[in-house]
């Protein structure tokens, strides 16, 4: 645990999920509300259902190995879900947090080319993001207007003028994908890609559910 | 700063040759058959006189000083001619040869000492490996191509830097037959010493060049490439093609963004934040680098179409509102008072909703009516006007009808189809500089490039 310190001093050494959210909540990103345990507590501030994740930085692909489980309702269920997994995952550490539903997955992310440096992508998430490929790419920084030009060039352009009962807002984007900008300039000596997916937006909320960095040595 | 390579006072060509199968002689034959008319100086030791020209042994016994050397010898006697060039403070020297470091080992060690003969001094190496140069404006032929094999464009406003020399002068071969000028052609080869970024700032100064076309097969200092063209293009519009869109990125990806992050994705974020065409073959290159270079730029959306073929229209029509399989844009909708002055001016049986048909039955005199309706049209942004000449009442003289309304205020892209007339027509227009396509697909095409610019340029500008 690194609270109440910098960017930097987050980041710095092994990087979990819980801390690079930590780094992104600081930096002013909306994060689900979590909490790290080895044990269920007698009572946990988090309102049910709950979602429940193996945290450890050796597992990088987590929900495809079983570490993920969503939409847990109650504290026994919490507590036989966390037995479970403790079977699956010895030595590992566990994350609970609310539970976010609704609204359109989008994945944005940053990752480093050898010839242009950092890049920011954005598209639409879910498991079929690398499929469908519907996703925009910018040189980092980027201008207000590049944020702009990247959701209209995406199928995301559909949803800030909503779509089927989903909508997101476009000033809320613009703003998201600037300082996911901002963070990853000011982060840039650390970081060669960084993954946040999925990220939820409905309406003007848009929150981080997932962030996975890989730091330019290699590590996580 | 590259002034003197592009307007040289004097041109040696070692390996200079009146052996028609060497390239020593294409060149040679090139330079004097352009009209050059500084000093050229053929170097070969074993002739006294070549093409009627006095020929020097060495470089040394040439008598003034040289601008530009352009060597046209095997690659492995290369790099001593260059340490020559270096002692006697040659500027510019043009490698034609190849075998470097496109070739393996052997070559690469032969590129690592010309780089080593003209560290430190003022001499600068264009290639290894490339076709050579063409300049108009200052008729410089260097193509190693035998004369009779190939056309040459006429002086013009594009800049056309090619990484490949045979796409280049077939590009060029092709531009020809319709008159579209060049302000200059570079193959840039190798590119060991002089790349794109230097020929790039240089044409961004260049008063003849109105746009810059780039072919590229590789690009090194992307981040520094990126920056330039960004800058530059704000002034004098670029337009990029890049081959080897679907190699993979070269680095192992763990995550979806790395994954998804191959080099032609980033590069196309890259272009589109830098307001850069994106060009995917030769004839899109130089058509969206003519229509940037000879058109003006507008950024909103609706398009009025006239024509005189009523297919042309329609298909036209679809093409520009079409997202799939078309660019997106809109048909704009005239004005009862615009509608009322074509109907005055077409015939009967014409349509005055937009596309604009005067069928078969029209004439210069409605033509020339019914672009100046549009002209005051506040609901057309732009114009996209065929010339079809094979009808009774068209002529040729639609290109001064044309040309008439092409500083009206509203931008104006022209359509051809046909042969011989069509031909004759679209090299008039590019006489009088008017961006002129010879299909209803590549004119609609062009259109969406000059918006693209123009809507960047107002977004940012």
């Amino acid at each position: 645990m690194k609270a109440g310190k910098s960017l930097g001093e987050i980041l710095h050494g092994e990087v979990t999920e819980f801390d690079l959210k930590m780094a992104l909540r600081e930096y002013g990103f909306r994060v689900p509300r979590g909490l790290l345990i080895d044990a269920v507590p007698a009572s946990i501030p988090i309102n049910f259902p709950v979602v429940l994740k193996v945290s450890d930085p050796r597992i990088l692909h987590k929900s495809e190995l079983g570490g993920v489980s969503i939409g847990i309702g109650s504290h026994e269920a919490l507590d036989a879900e966390l037995s479970r997994m403790r079977k699956a995952f010895p030595g590992s550490h566990f994350l609970i947090e609310e539970m976010v539903t609704g609204g359109v997955e989008m994945i944005v992310g940053v990752s480093r080319n050898r010839d242009f440096g950092l890049s920011i992508m954005v598209g639409l998430g879910g498991i079929f993001t690398e499929l469908y490929g519907d996703a925009a790419f910018r040189l980092l920084p980027i201008e207000r207007q590049d944020a702009i030009d990247m959701i209209e060039g995406t199928t995301l352009g559909k949803f800030v003028e909503g779509f089927r009962g989903k909508f997101i807002d476009r000033e809320s984007l613009v703003k998201f994908l600037l300082k996911v900008s901002g963070f990853a300039e000011e982060c840039r000596d650390i970081i060669d890609q960084m993954d946040m997916n999925p990220v939820m937006a409905s309406g003007k909320e848009i929150t981080i559910l997932d962030a996975k960095l890989i730091k330019i040595n290699g590590t996580t | 700063m590259l002034d003197q390579f592009f307007s040289p006072r004097s041109i040696a060509i070692v390996g200079a040759s009146s052996n028609p199968e060497k390239i020593g002689y294409a060149i040679l034959k090139n330079l004097t058959s352009s009209g050059y008319s500084g000093s050229i100086y053929p170097v070969n030791p074993g002739s006294s006189e070549i093409m009627g020209l006095k020929t020097y042994t060495s470089m040394a016994q040439i008598p003034g000083p040289v601008d530009l050397t352009v060597i046209a010898l095997p690659a492995s006697k290369t790099p001593d001619e260059v340490r020559e060039c270096v002692r006697l403070k040659v500027p510019y020297v043009i490698i034609i040869p190849g075998g470097f470091s496109e070739t393996g080992e052997e070559g690469r060690i032969l590129e690592s000492r010309i780089s080593r003969a003209i560290a430190g001094s003022g001499t600068r190496i264009i290639g290894p490996n490339t076709v050579g140069v063409y300049f108009p404006h200052t008729r410089v032929n260097t193509a190693l191509t035998p004369p009779d094999r190939i056309s040459f464009p006429p002086p013009g406003n594009i800049a056309f830097i090619s990484q490949s020399g045979a796409l280049g002068l077939l590009t060029m071969d092709s531009i020809s037959e319709y008159g579209i000028g060049v302000s200059a052609f570079v193959n840039l080869g190798n590119k060991l010493d002089v790349n794109e970024l230097e020929m790039i700032n240089h044409f961004s100064a260049d008063p003849n060049t109105g746009s810059i076309a780039l072919y590229l097969e590789s690009i090194e200092s992307g981040r520094q490439f990126f920056d330039l063209i960004r800058e530059v293009n704000r002034r004098k519009p670029i337009v990029v093609l890049k081959s080897g869109r679907s190699e993979a990125s070269a680095r192992a990806a763990s995550l979806h963004t790395g994954a998804m992050a191959s080099d032609d994705r980033v590069l196309n974020g890259a272009l589109c934040q830098a307001g850069v065409a994106r060009a995917f073959d030769e004839t899109e290159l130089l058509d969206y680098a003519r229509v940037l270079a000879y058109a003006m730029p507008f950024s909103g959306n609706r398009i009025a179409v006239v024509t005189t073929a009523g297919g042309v229209g329609v298909i036209s029509a679809d093409l520009i509102s079409s997202k799939i399989n078309g660019i997106g844009l809109q048909m704009a909708s005239l004005s009862a008072g615009t509608k009322q002055k074509i109907r005055e001016s077409i015939v009967a049986f014409g349509t005055a909703e937009n596309p604009i048909d005067l069928t078969a039955d029209g004439s210069l005199e409605s033509y020339d009516r019914v672009l100046s309706a549009l002209e005051t049209e506040p609901e057309v942004d732009a114009i996209l006007a065929y010339a079809l000449p094979q009808t009774p009442k068209m002529s040729m003289e639609i290109v001064d009808v044309v040309g008439k309304h092409i500083n009206s205020g509203k931008p104006i892209v022209v359509g051809v189809i046909g042969s011989k007339l069509g031909k004759e027509l679209l090299i008039e227009f590019e006489r009088k500089k008017i961006a002129a396509f010879p299909s209803i697909h590549r004119s609609v095409k062009a259109l969406k490039a000059l918006h693209d610019y123009g809507k960047f340029m107002k977004e940012r500008g």
